[in-house]
């Protein structure tokens, strides 16, 4: 290895060969430069430890060139980084291209931004103009103008009726009294109050995890629980039907994303098998993998197959992020959510997400899961970090709701009985009459074939089709022979809005949607939510009303008067062909 | 200088003796002697630190805050009132005198509570009578502190939220100043000594971690399974992910999170815990303790259980229940929305809002409506962490410049716009510059007059996050824009929140009608996400509408703007008092609420109090951050070992008072790794007092845990008994 080199001359030690001729001008400017070099190299011996760096230089560049010029490289490595702004990006890159400050200039000059915001197109206008504006308090009853009728709201989740309890009234003024309005602070600092703690512990042992954590707000929840889980590398297995604030999650967790056939349980065990078959073929480590699916679907109001993801997750390796912010409150016989209503302990899900907001109609969302998972996003979710803790009557209130739903399985039943009139109405419309609708307190467990969407098979009546499954409050209904642009569906079904709260003073809505921000563009549909707290009679009213506004709206529009040919009858094509 | 200390007047006039402070109460350690606070009040100019570090007053704030006083005052001292206003322009010595003079009137006037405050001294006036009092009777006079004042007040609110200071003097009116700097032009830094002991505890803080990870995970594979693949399971948190949140940050857990109850107003009540296991696991006690809350973003004292606002937002449950449920779209939007919405958009001085159930949603679903791919977005380097979740949720570009700095921003802009997208050239479709008003961490402001010269020239689109500005700065509480004299109409997104100023929860985003409509079809909130509940939307209701008065019933502030209005003849008149009719019929306020009084009183406590604390701290010698007219105020501890410290012998005090103060210390990733630090957040709802109570216990603390970083230049008597010169000058260092 010691190749033995001839000494070389050290830097230190190179004089200036006296024997060449140095033409004479040249002359004072060598030895001004030779005296400027012994005086450096006498200043350098000076300096203590100069002996051992010299050594050390020496050594190593007679045994190894190369690893000098490598440390060189490091140094000048190291000057650059410290050098370097910290927030100057990608600035001078390959693409960067040099203009004077005169062209700079005139490039400034030349900008011109787009407006901040379009003008509203026609849409827009319609939409804002179909937002109805309760007077007076929400509830079941409601008064869409100071001195207008009086109409049956059915188009906010209010399951359990919770919106207009008195109990939680009382509680609400007790809490103000005693902890304010705000919190003030984030749960980091001094923002979280034994309420908060109370309502954590709450959730945990009425759903029986091991523990739960809330949020300030539902849509922050999911869409921030997500990306505190999955990261960069990781991989998620998504049904193609969640929600807004899951896709919204999903894209800033710059995980793996792949998407399986909504409801489609085959299709989700190919996709775990494709990925299964990628890792072996690719080798590398062990990555989180998830499931990422919705209790109740909030777009259409579809139930998971829990037990069946259940068994896949299981196989395959998975964590299941089951978002309940539909179900918790409103499905199971005291409102627990799916895990209830299969009759699975609720700790086989490892991040639940769940909503007050909906499910206790308080305010807020929860996570509960293992002491684990809560924990990690007490410092590392970004929603729960950053933002003001939950107001402490908000927190009081939803205890108090847990409370009733545990002690008064009157609530959930009363909903179910709710649901199964009002789906009762409006099946003569459904390509299929609905079957009685199973329920999860006599022990029997749907099979998974009644939670598809039932196949459309020839009925003369049929103009909607509702894929919702029949125990679920939340009722969406498609049009099953829409008009060919989303806007004029759209039209359409807030004109049966419209007929049925003039009509039958029944307040419903459309379901409303982000239109041009969502991954996949969900079908317009009607969104009705049932509450327990109407009386049979009211929910049968207002399913007839419903199915007499949807007979006439739709029933004239689409091929004439109800009950004749529709036009897909004539041409079963005409209506796919048009949409595409 | 021949000025003589404001006190030689106030020695003829008061009582000598009440207001002498007793000279034993001072805790600071033997080793540095007391400053006799008697050589204040005597005109001798021995007092050596004192006159070298008068504080430069200028004329103009003087003047500012003398005519910013309450009108009522003026009748007993018109006089000597129109002589200062005079003398101002020739002499600021003169005039000095002549306001001191009318500070002491006052004082026998609201001879409640004496300008002089030190140990004890308003409480017990006259009874020390210059017996030396030992700890024990400091600790007794203290006892009660938190929850009785002084002196008998009538009042609905609380003491122990809202703190009774009724001396007029110790009020300030918060607004730019073209003499002081908006922000220091280089961050004061410490020693490299004290740099390199901050990167050595950390170095020893990340080997200790990883040598306890090692072994740890040999030894105790229990305790570390989570981080550990199991089972053909991946772990859920990586080990490396993870290590700053084990091994730095729960060695200071105790100072997290610490659970709470009642109200976070002027003092909360903690439950005490201890930890076993190393911070890993907590048990309470059982038992709950008082302190002085200088922790929670409640600048104007709105967080409270009593009081106006908390009467109508009972109110308001009784009539609208606790929820609406439901997304804005749906049937969920009620009056008292479009209500709030209304005079939000009045408030702010904007065409419209529209108002979002959380704070931190606000940014991260609105920022997404108004950018998207091939737009870029720029952003200061401490901008909070919605904005940047926005951001990544709209999938437009994103840039950083450093904190502040408006000639980085400004290359910056001439690079972006000249440059256009990256590899295609193609001119960036909008450039939309998201700034804060008053940044969380650092309690800088933004440079709201070089921004808007900057928008003039590079046509960007502006965003302003004031979460923490709205309500809290500005003569009219109006956030940054009223603080700077900026027209609002000219910022195009205003975005802030209701959880801090306005004691209630949610955010608005406040711009032009067409913007604003714009948002509520494309904001994920107004579709996807919950409304706000009636009873937080009446809660901020009320606030808001005290802050801003309610015309016409009594129009009485109209004459107060207008002495505001001398030193903002510049000012846009948007900032009114707010109409009766946008407030729901039913909703009935109490006379001070109405007029808009109580507001005003609350917005000059709160300059006051900022501006005091922030001023003594640098007097003391301490590395603060921030503009001093920002309410929150950082002061620097660099070693991580050290916070942990601060917090717990702020909660644990050994000064004689031993009122317990609870104080939030920040670290690594909120800051950047070295610059750790406590951050006071201070209220309206602290009196002088309470200021002079941090300012002794920081000055304890500070002494033991060698924080004072800097020369000091007072001692903290001094500091106190000089506080209304302080606030005054326009220079403190």
């Amino acid at each position: 290895m010691a190749s033995y080199s001839p000494p070389v001359q050290t830097l230190a030690s190179s004089p200036i060969p006296q024997f060449a001729e140095i033409p004479a001008p040249l002359i004072p400017l060598l030895t001004f430069l030779s005296s400027v070099w012994i005086t450096c190299q006498n200043l350098f011996h000076h300096i203590p430890g100069s002996p051992i760096l010299l050594r050390y230089i020496r050594s190593s560049y007679q045994n190894d060139p190369w690893r000098s010029a490598l440390e060189v490289l490091l140094v000048a490595f190291a000057l650059r980084t410290i050098l370097m702004g910290r927030t100057r990006g990608e600035g001078e890159g390959k693409n960067f291209v040099k203009l004077t400050e005169k062209e700079i200039d005139e490039l400034v000059d030349d900008f011109t931004p787009q407006p901040l915001v379009d003008a509203p197109s026609a849409a827009d206008t319609f939409t804002l103009q179909s937002v109805p504006v309760i007077h007076g308090p929400n509830g079941t009853k409601v008064k869409t103008s100071p001195h207008g009728k009086t109409l049956m709201n059915m188009a906010i989740p209010n399951w359990s009726g919770f919106v207009e309890s008195d109990k939680m009234k009382e509680i609400a003024i007790d809490t103000l009294r005693e902890y304010g309005v705000g919190t003030c602070g984030p749960s980091g600092f001094y923002g979280t109050i034994d309420v908060h703690t109370k309502l954590e512990e709450d959730l945990a042992s009425f759903l029986n995890t091991e523990a739960a954590i809330i949020y300030a707000q539902t849509f922050a929840l999911v869409s921030s629980v997500i990306p505190a889980f999955a990261k960069r590398g990781d991989i998620i297995v998504a049904d193609r039907g969640v929600n807004f604030a899951i896709h919204k999650g999903l894209q800033i967790s710059r995980s793996q994303i792949k998407w399986y056939a909504h409801g489609d349980m085959k299709d989700l065990e190919r996709v775990l098998q494709n990925v299964e078959r990628e890792r072996k073929r690719k080798g590398g480590k062990l990555t989180k993998k998830f499931i990422v699916a919705e209790g109740i679907f909030e777009n259409d109001g579809m139930m998971l197959d829990l037990p069946k993801v259940l068994e896949l997750k299981k196989k395959y390796k998975y964590r299941l992020i089951l978002d309940e912010c539909m179900s918790f409150g409103m499905i199971g016989q005291h409102g627990r959510g799916l895990s209830e209503y299969y009759g699975i302990p609720a700790s086989e899900v490892d991040i639940l997400l769940g909503s007050m907001a909906t499910g206790l109609s308080t305010g807020g969302g929860f996570c509960a899961g293992s002491k684990v998972v809560c924990s990690h996003q007490r410092i590392n979710s970004s929603a729960s970090v950053f933002s003001a803790s939950l107001p402490a009557m908000l927190a009081t209130t939803a205890s108090a709701a847990i409370e009733a739903l545990t002690y008064q399985p009157a609530l959930m039943s009363s909903l179910q009985a709710n649901v199964q009139i009002f789906r009762q109405q409006l099946s003569k419309l459904e390509p299929v009459y609905t079957q009685t609708p199973p329920t999860s307190s006599d022990g029997t467990v749907p099979s998974a074939s009644t939670l598809m969407p039932p196949p459309p098979v020839q009925n003369k009546d049929a103009i909607i089709s509702i894929p919702s499954h029949p125990a679920s409050g939340l009722i969406h209904i498609f049009l099953l022979n829409p008009p060919p642009t989303l806007e004029e569906e759209e039209r359409l079904l807030q004109e049966v809005v419209d007929e049925a709260m003039a009509t039958s003073s029944l307040l419903i809505t459309r379901a409303r949607r982000l239109r041009g921000q969502e991954i996949f563009e969900p079908e317009p549909s009607l969104k009705i939510c049932i509450s327990g707290a109407f009386s049979k009679k009211e929910v049968e009213k207002a399913g007839q009303g419903l199915r007499h506004a949807l007979i006439k709206v739709c029933g004239s529009e689409l091929g004439g008067s109800f009950g004749l040919t529709t036009k897909s009858e004539a041409d079963p094509n005409w209506d796919y062909a048009e949409r595409r | 200088m021949g000025r003589t200390t404001r006190r030689s007047a106030g020695a003829t006039s008061t009582p000598s003796g009440a207001s002498t402070p007793p000279s034993s109460l001072s805790s600071s350690p033997p080793s540095k002697p007391l400053f006799p606070t008697i050589s204040l009040r005597s005109s001798s100019p021995s007092s050596g630190s004192g006159t070298e570090s008068h504080p430069h007053v200028s004329a103009r704030s003087s003047l500012i805050n003398v005519l910013t006083k309450p009108r009522h005052q003026f009748p007993i001292t018109a006089a000597s009132h129109s002589q200062a206003t005079t003398t101002a322009h020739y002499d600021d010595a003169s005039m000095y005198n002549n306001r001191n003079g009318n500070s002491t009137d006052e004082d026998s006037l609201y001879s409640d509570q004496s300008t002089i405050s030190s140990y004890a001294s308003s409480i017990v006036s006259g009874s020390t009578s210059g017996r030396e009092m030992s700890k024990e009777d400091i600790a007794l006079v203290y006892k009660d502190y938190l929850e009785k004042p002084f002196v008998q007040i009538k009042s609905n609110i609380k003491h122990s939220e809202f703190g009774h200071c009724n001396n007029p003097n110790w009020r300030w009116t918060s607004q730019y100043n073209t003499s002081e700097p908006i922000h220091l032009e280089e961050e004061p830094r410490p020693s490299y000594y004290v740099l390199m002991s901050t990167y050595f505890s950390y170095l020893l803080l990340i080997v200790m971690g990883h040598v306890r990870d090692f072994f740890g995970k040999r030894f105790r594979p229990a305790a570390y399974s989570h981080l550990m693949p199991q089972n053909g399971y991946a772990a859920l948190n990586s080990d490396f992910d993870s290590f700053y949140t084990r091994r730095l940050k729960q060695r200071l857990d105790d100072c997290f999170a610490r659970p709470v109850t009642g109200v976070a107003g002027r003092s909360i009540v903690l439950y005490d815990r201890t930890s076993s296991d190393q911070n890993l696991t907590f048990t309470r006690t059982g038992s709950t303790t008082r302190a002085l809350n200088v922790s929670s973003y409640n600048y104007l004292g709105f967080a409270s259980s009593s009081g106006g606002c908390a009467d109508a937002a009972e109110m308001s449950i009784r009539k609208y229940g606790v929820s609406s449920a439901g997304n804005r779209h749906d049937a969920s939007t009620l009056d008292l929305h479009q209500q709030t919405e209304k005079l939000v958009a009045k408030f702010v001085g904007a065409e419209a809002s529209m108002v979002v159930s959380m704070g931190y949603a606000t940014n991260s679903t609105t920022i997404p409506a108004l950018v998207d791919r091939g737009c870029l977005v720029i952003s200061d380097e401490f901008n909070h962490a919605s904005i940047r979740a926005g951001v990544r949720f709209s999938g437009a570009s994103m840039r950083w410049y450093k904190h502040n700095d408006m000639k980085v921003l400004e290359e910056l802009l001439r690079e972006v716009i000249s440059q256009g997208q990256p590899r295609t050239h193609r001119p960036w479709k909008k450039i939309l510059v998201i700034v804060e008003g008053l940044y969380s961490m650092e309690g800088t402001l933004v440079n709201l007059p070089a921004l808007m010269e900057l928008k003039k020239r590079y046509k960007f689109y502006l965003y302003v996050d004031e979460a923490h500005s709205i309500g809290a700065m500005g003569p009219n509480g109006r956030g940054v824009c009223d603080y700077f004299g900026i027209d609002p109409r000219e910022i195009d997104i205003l975005m802030g929140t209701f959880t801090k100023s306005f004691g209630a929860a949610g955010g608005y985003i406040a711009g032009s009608k067409e913007v604003v409509d714009r948002l509520r079809i494309r904001s994920h909130a107004s579709c996807y996400a919950e409304v706000i509940s009636p009873p937080v939307l009446t809660q901020i209701i009320a606030s808001m509408g005290s802050i801003m008065g309610i015309a016409p019933p009594l129009a009485a502030p109209a004459e107060d703007d207008k002495s505001d209005g001398l030193s903002i003849s510049s000012r846009p008149t948007v900032y009114g008092p707010a109409s009766a009719s946008i407030l729901p019929p039913w909703l009935s306020l109490p006379p001070n609420l109405l007029n808009g009084t109580e507001g005003r009183e609350r917005l000059r406590r709160i300059a006051f109090n900022a501006r005091y604390l922030s001023s003594g701290l640098r007097k003391l010698g301490f590395i603060v951050y921030g503009n001093r007219d920002s309410p929150i105020i950082p002061l620097l501890i660099y070693q991580p070992g050290k916070m942990a410290w601060f917090s717990r012998m702020m909660a644990e005090r050994f000064g004689p008072d031993m009122t317990p103060i609870v104080v939030v210390v920040v670290a690594y990733p909120a800051t950047p790794l070295i610059t750790s630090r406590v951050r006071f957040c201070l209220s309206a709802s602290h009196t002088k007092n309470d200021i002079d109570m941090v300012l002794r216990a920081c000055d304890e603390v500070g002494d033991v845990l060698d924080l004072k970083y800097k020369k000091q230049t007072m001692t903290v008597e001094e500091v106190i008994a000089n506080a209304e010169e302080l606030v005054a000058a326009s220079h403190i260092e």
